[in-house]
């Protein structure tokens, strides 16, 4: 009689397709209603010797079937799962949502870099107006009235005394006025010329740098700005050479040429088959410079350094078109 | 500044190649731009004449010749140019003989007769342009010779790039003395002597002598100027990039690039009386040389005869006593003229000459005797004349002083960083011409040369002793560091922060130039002070902006020309309200408009509105951690309704809002929006400071009150917390509603009030209290009424 609830048991447990079928059987079997139950409800007519005998019997036939419908239950949650799986599936490659697509300026990305190498090394960053008067532009810089230097910067004028400024170099001045040294600074900055043309544009981006100390030497200059380039150009070996110029504010003053990074030095348009990359200017700071501001050249000396940006970043880039970076066409933009 | 290296190297002939040289000139501080051939290789071309020259039989535009090239026999060559005639004397390309592009020439026939050579243009010897007629040779050209060494064509053109400090580098002398002093080499100097035979004295008086120190005339009688400039000089003239004129006039011009001294020579014929080197009268005349008519001003030192000025001293001479073909007594001069005195003379009257560079830069004021008797004996040798004694007026007392510079070992190895060793400092100062008196061992007093006007300071000379070195060879070290902590501060937002939300909401920056158009300024910010620029590059670019919106505006415009309509674009850069430093502010600004996103699946497209833009801006003013008001306002350039002021505690920090519709049309611009911050205004952070917080829950309350439409949600959070009540700890607004079931002009707001006690739970009596209390207050303040 067990034996046969047993056997049916199992079959419709087995043939249960989902959970609440497996219920329903539950029920059957186990419920207050159930077939099982109503056996136990049938033990009182036993004898007193067959009674326990049944009722162990009858206990251990439901935990069985309840085993049995546990295990099917688990089979049928997995089923479940797998299906919900399934169904849930998606294209894992339609893009994600509500994505925007912004980004800095190239240039701007240039001056971060160049600002991150040199605040490595302990440099602060400094800024000042773009308005200038005579003097931090050009007096203090050792560039007098008449000096020949003055007709090769293509000043913009305001009046007499308020130009745009030509260089970021009267940053060196503004700096020594509030500051005393030890100085080491660089200071990146929009900076204006009289001069369209492929390229020229009438404005531009310069970093200059300014070390002023008991100690500074040529020697270092040429340390700090190896130092430089290499790490812009992300190059360990970089050529860098260094030929005498000619700045009013600078004596001895130099030119720092890269290899070029086009061609590697093998001659190409861009070098215009030098080899070499002319990228910026330095020197020692002119003795002049330094009173101009009250400071002692016997006590202390400067070292000074200025790059255009733009040209920097046309070599690190590869662009080829100086006036694309203030065309602010987003095809170009995009790109950075 | 362009030279012949043949010529230089009569000068000084260092046993290096041209290429060599140049390198080395660019490495200690002449920069050569380019060494150029004066000719492109070929071989085989020899001097030939003429003999004959008949018409091809069998073509009407060729000539049959036969050539002597000095050998046995003639060669028959067919020439098709028009200028081909017998007797002239030619280039002639012999068979095998090699042309510029590897040509090759070869026996040929043409039209049926044999040609055996060729006879060559300019244009196939790669010396010009001139194709359509035959290179003419001078008579005296010796038959056979080979013509690069006729033509003196195996030279090389320099191209310097020089500096302004170099000036006494602008001649073949100057270079020369470079060049000794790289190669440890001396000049081979020269020293000109030009024989006296005239005796005509001639008056110049200088009323100026602090202007010109020195200035010495000469006068030349029976001058032949109709003669013909000599070949060799014609030659260098053209390898310098001088034109030709006559042949006093190339002498002055040989004598410029040789020695480095201006001169002039004027017809003296044409002089009334005397000369005076005297300062200009204002206003007064002259015409120039370049029949440019200038009118003078008081501070132009002049050369003037009795009546007038007749030259601009180092600048230019005039037009009237200039020499001419027919001229027969001229009037040389040469001067020293101060610096000082002819600097930015020549750019006031828009002129840039030889003479004025030079005079800018400083003229070897002991150059001055030697280069009047070295052009007198050119002149004498190509035109003849007698020339007369030199007429000096020198005031010494106005020459510029040589001063001694005191240098010291320690003093070269501060500035370098490392050691020189001393009789190497002192053989290069002795090569550089300076004079030189050893103190002791280690210091030294030098006088530079009267031809280096750059050498003034100790500076200067370690400079020179810097270059002549090698910057190349100068040690490389690295600066020590000392641990300098800087104020990296916790309290600032600095510009990367700021950059990096607005970039990571989609933002792209953007570049735009400082200067914008009136038309612009005056649509944008009409009440803003205007900077203008004196010399603008063009009316576009005249004003310095007070916004970036301009900027902003421009780059939409463009990119929606070019097809891209969804924009997000931001600037950070200086606005000008003024000249000064302070009225110089760092601003940031941003442009909105298209839409939301750009075209995705599963999400409804939508254009940008106002609250999108000022989610954006939030998110920057989020930065500071500071409490910043909007309030509705109004903005010439933006949309009245659709504008707001944004401040902090009262002070302004900048605006947001649409364009204005009438810009929109006028700039044919979309819908957008537009927001510009004082910079300064939101770097200050606010540093966090801890607040405890409650343990005790809190409860959360909503009402819903109609209130008039003209109420902003500002104003209705403002009144709540106004009250003060202890335990309200947010207020937050979540919804408002116009339309279907409230009256017209009135609107729905939701409010969600949220308190919370530190010591207790708070009770619900004593949360409806409170909850009354603010119904109550805002039915009073804007007759709300309870929904």
């Amino acid at each position: 009689m067990i034996n046969k609830i047993i056997t049916k048991a199992q079959k419709a447990v087995a043939n249960a397709s989902d959970l609440k079928d497996l219920d329903d059987t539950r029920v059957i079997y186990l419920g207050k209603k159930g077939e099982l139950t109503a056996l136990l409800k049938g033990l009182g007519k036993l004898s007193k010797e067959e009674r326990p005998v049944m009722g162990e019997a009858i206990n251990a036939a439901k935990l069985e079937i309840q085993k049995l419908i546990e295990k099917r239950k688990s089979e049928l949650e997995e089923i479940a799962l797998e299906k919900r799986i399934l169904e849930e599936k998606i294209d894992v490659t339609l893009p994600g949502r509500d994505v925007d697509k912004g980004g800095l300026h190239p240039i701007t990305q240039t001056l971060i870099n160049i600002e991150n190498i040199f605040t490595k090394g302990g440099f602060e960053v400094e800024l000042g107006p773009e308005i200038e008067d005579d003097f931090h532009n050009f007096s203090a810089l050792n560039i007098p009235e008449h000096h020949p230097a003055r007709a090769m910067h293509d000043t913009f004028y305001f009046s007499d005394n308020a130009v745009l400024r030509t260089h970021t170099s009267p940053v060196q001045i503004r700096t020594l006025e509030r500051q005393n040294p030890p100085v080491r600074i660089i200071a990146p900055g929009r900076v204006y010329r009289c001069d369209s043309d492929v390229t020229h544009t009438p404005m531009f981006h310069q970093v200059e740098g300014l070390i002023v100390d008991k100690v500074a030497t040529f020697a270092q200059l040429k340390g700090v700005l190896i130092d430089f380039l290499r790490a812009y150009f992300e190059k360990d070996d970089l050529q860098v050479r260094f030929r005498p110029s000619y700045f009013p504010f600078t004596e001895p003053s130099a030119e720092a040429d890269i290899e070029c990074v086009i061609c590697g030095g093998e001659g190409c348009r861009v070098c215009k088959k030098t080899g070499w990359l002319e990228v910026l200017g330095c020197g020692v700071v002119h003795p002049n410079v330094l009173k101009a501001v009250e400071i002692d050249p016997e006590e202390f000396s400067g070292l000074a350094f200025g790059m255009g940006v733009e040209r920097l970043a046309m070599l690190r880039y590869g662009v080829n078109d100086l006036r694309l970076f203030f065309e602010n066409d987003i095809r170009f933009l995009n790109q950075f | 500044m362009n030279i012949s290296t043949r010529w230089l190297r009569e000068w000084v002939d260092p046993k290096v190649s041209d290429t060599e040289l140049s390198e080395k000139l660019t490495m200690t501080g002449l920069e050569v731009e380019r060494v150029a051939p004066v000719a492109p290789p070929f071989e085989g071309l020899v001097v030939g004449i003429v003999m004959s020259c008949i018409k091809h039989p069998n073509a009407d535009k060729l000539s049959l010749c036969e050539v002597d090239i000095g050998d046995d026999s003639n060669l028959q060559i067919i020439c098709g140019a028009p200028n081909v005639r017998k007797g002239l004397k030619v280039v002639v390309a012999k068979v095998g003989s090699v042309l510029p592009n590897n040509l090759k020439i070869k026996k040929a026939k043409l039209r049926g007769v044999e040609s055996r050579g060729m006879i060559c243009s300019e244009a196939e010897m790669g010396l010009s342009d001139c194709h359509d007629s035959i290179m003419e040779l001078d008579a005296s050209a010796v038959l056979g010779e080979n013509v690069r060494t006729c033509l003196d064509l195996d030279d090389n053109i320099i191209e310097l790039d020089l500096t302004p400090n170099r000036g006494d580098c602008f001649s073949v002398l100057g270079i020369a003395r470079e060049v000794c002093a790289n190669y440890d080499l001396s000049l081979f100097l020269k020293n000109y002597e030009a024989k006296q035979q005239g005796n005509k004295s001639f008056k110049a008086k200088v009323s100026n002598p602090k202007a010109c120190p020195k200035y010495l005339t000469r006068v030349i009688e029976g001058i032949d100027n109709k003669a013909v400039t000599p070949k060799w000089m014609a030659q260098r003239l053209q390898r310098a990039s001088q034109q030709l004129h006559s042949p006093v006039v190339d002498i002055t011009n040989y004598v410029l690039l040789e020695l480095g001294q201006p001169m002039h020579a004027f017809d003296l014929k044409k002089i009334n009386g005397s000369i005076d080197v005297r300062m200009a009268k204002n206003g007064e005349k002259l015409e120039l040389l370049n029949e440019q008519t200038v009118s003078l001003n008081k501070n132009t030192l002049v050369i003037a005869d009795q009546k007038s000025a007749i030259a601009i001293a180092g600048v230019m001479g005039g037009m009237k006593t200039g020499t001419q073909a027919d001229s027969t007594e001229v009037l040389l001069e040469s001067a020293f003229f101060e610096s000082i005195a002819v600097s930015g003379v020549a750019r006031s009257y828009g002129l840039h000459t030889e003479s004025s560079i030079r005079f800018e830069r400083g003229v070897d004021f002991n150059i001055t005797h030697q280069a009047m008797e070295r052009a007198t004996e050119l002149v004498l040798d190509i035109c003849g004349g007698k020339a007369s004694a030199i007429n000096e007026s020198i005031d010494s007392s106005t020459l510029p002083k040589l001063e001694t510079i005191l240098i010291t070992r320690e003093k070269i190895s501060s500035v370098l960083g490392f050691d020189l060793d001393p009789s190497w400092i002192e053989s290069k100062f002795k090569l550089l011409g300076f004079n030189i008196t050893k103190k002791n061992n280690n210091s030294w007093a030098i006088i530079p040369p009267s031809f280096r006007f750059d050498i003034r300071i100790p500076a200067d000379l370690i400079e020179e002793l810097a270059r002549l070195y090698g910057y190349d060879k100068v040690p490389v070290q690295r600066l020590s560091v000392d641990a300098n902590i800087s104020q990296a501060s916790q309290s600032k937002v600095g510009f990367y922060d700021i950059s990096q939300v607005l970039v990571n909401r989609g933002y792209q920056e953007v570049i735009t130039y400082s200067f914008i158009s009136n038309e612009y300024h005056d649509l944008i910010d009409p009440d803003a002070k205007k900077i203008e620029l004196k010399n603008p590059i063009s009316d576009d670019m005249s004003i310095m902006r007070s916004s970036l919106w301009p900027g902003l505006l421009q780059t939409v415009e463009m990119n929606q020309r070019r097809g891209h309509q969804n924009a997000r674009f931001f600037e950070a850069g200086l606005c000008f309200g003024g000249i000064s430093v302070d009225e110089q502010r760092q601003k940031i600004a941003g442009i909105v408009c298209g839409e939301r996103f750009e075209s995705q699946w599963g999400s409804p497209e939508r254009e940008v509105d106002f609250f999108d833009a000022k989610s954006d801006v939030e998110s920057l003013l989020n930065l500071s951690g500071n409490d910043y008001l909007f309030e509705a306002a109004e903005h010439s350039a933006l949309q009245v309704g659709q504008t707001a002021k944004i401040s902090r505690n009262g002070q302004f920090v900048g605006w947001i809002g649409a364009l204005s519709p009438h810009l929109q049309k006028k700039l044919s611009l979309p819908k957008l929006f537009l927001f510009e911050l004082n910079q300064s205004d939101i770097e200050q952070r606010k540093v966090s400071s801890y607040q405890s917080f409650s343990s005790f829950q809190a409860s959360k309350r909503d009402i819903a009150l109609v209130i008039s439409k003209d109420i902003n949600a500002d104003q209705l959070v403002h009144e709540i917390r106004s009250l003060n009540q202890e335990h309200l700890i947010e207020v937050n607004l979540f919804d408002v509603y116009e339309g279907e079931n409230i009256e017209k002009g009135k609107k729905s707001v939701a409010l969600n009030l949220t308190y919370q006690s530190i010591e207790a739970t708070l009770t619900d009596d004593q949360l409806i209290q409170q909850v009354e209390d603010i119904i109550t207050h805002l039915e009073s303040k804007f007759s709300a009424k309870l929904r």
